[in-house]
Order: C-alpha cells, then sequence, then structure tokens
C-alpha cells in the first residue's frame, strides 16, 4: 500500500513531528509511513485523514 | 516515562551484578570471562539506548510506546522466541561434544537470547513491518 502523506503534510505545511503529536504516534511511525515500511492500521488511517480533511483512500492507494 | 525508569533501574540491577561477578573473581579472569563480560556490555548498551530512546520520545511529548512500537516489539518476540528454540538445541548438541559446567552452558544460553532478541529488534527497527 502506497500513500500520499508527504503531499498533505507539506501541503499544510507540518513538520513530521506536527503530525506525530496529532495523531498520538512517534515521529518514528511518520517517517516508517512516508517511506511505505509500515500500513497503519485502520484507526491512524482515519485520525490522518482526519487531520487532512480528506478521506483514507485520498491519502492511501494500492 | 515510567516504563523508561524501569529500564534504567533494571540496567543499574545488571551492571551491580557484574561488577559483584568481577570483585569475586578478584583477578583470576579467565579468557571467557571477558568473553562474558563483552557480551555483557553489549546488552547493558542495547538497554540504555532503548531506555534514552523512550527518555526521549517522553520529553517530547510523544507517547512512549505506539501501535509501530508495539507491533515490532510482538514481531521480535515471536521471532527471537523462535530463533532461541534453535539455539538451544545447538547449545544441546555441543553440550555433548564438549565439556561445560553448567552454569557456563545456561549462561551461554541466556547471554545468546538477549543477543537474538537484540539483533531481532534492530533489523525490524530499520527495516520497518511492510504489508504487516
Amino acid at each position: 500500500m502506497n500513500n500520499r502523506i508527504k503531499e498533505y503534510r507539506a501541503r499544510f505545511n507540518f513538520t513530521q513531528e506536527d503530525l506525530a503529536k496529532k495523531v498520538n504516534v512517534r515521529r518514528e511511525t511518520i517517517v516508517f509511513l512516508e517511506k511505505n515500511k509500515y500500513n497503519p492500521s485502520l484507526k491512524l488511517a482515519y485520525d490522518i485523514a482526519k487531520v487532512f480533511d480528506c478521506s483514507i483512500e485520498d491519502i492511501f492507494y494500492f | 516515562m515510567k516504563k523508561a525508569v524501569i529500564i534504567f533501574i533494571l540496567t543499574a540491577l545488571v551492571i551491580a551484578g557484574a561488577i559483584l561477578w568481577l570483585m569475586s573473581r578478584s583477578g583470576n579472569l579467565r579468557p571467557a570471562d571477558f568473553m562474558s563480560f563483552a557480551v555483557l556490555a553489549l546488552v547493558v548498551g542495547f538497554a540504555l539506548f532503548f531506555g534514552f530512546k523512550r527518555l526521549i520520545s517522553a520529553r517530547r511529548g510523544e507517547p512512549v510506546e505506539d501501535e509501530l512500537s508495539r507491533k515490532i516489539m510482538r514481531k521480535t518476540s515471536s521471532l527471537s522466541y523462535y530463533i532461541s528454540l534453535y539455539l538451544w538445541l545447538a547449545i544441546m548438541y555441543f553440550s555433548d561434544r564438549f565439556v561445560f559446567e553448567t552454569h557456563t552452558i545456561i549462561g551461554m544460553g541466556i547471554l545468546g537470547m538477549a543477543i537474538v532478541f537484540a539483533v531481532c529488534w534492530l533489523v525490524f527497527n530499520f527495516t520497518g513491518l511492510k504489508n504487516e
């Protein structure tokens, strides 16, 4: 699974640390997500989509 | 934060145990003892690295544990247990062929398990858990 977290983060002008704090995970988790080294749980995917005010499908895709 | 403190307390206990062991030896150190001491130092180093990592996360205001770290720990535990079974099998095989004292064999097994755990954790922590 791929994602557009980095793209959305740049659009919203968030650092990895900002996003990590907003979705209550460690910064390393955001790093792993952006490198496609980790597939998030449904809850984390939902939280990230909520922060960027879009649907899960807009961020995560196959 | 509490878990980081527990790691530091456990590490301090291990260091104290190593010092007591060194004092009991009092100059009668064999080459095998230096080997055990090196492995012990490696385990302590890993624990300190782990503790400081958690402490830094706590100071940043991030959660000490999250879903990725928990998943890595679960995967590390299961894989290191699986590998440890083979380690004990190898130890049993060699203990039939070479003469070792019982406490040396047990010590080698425990330290081996600690090394296997540390290596598995490092591998998962750097390669990630893709498609899990």
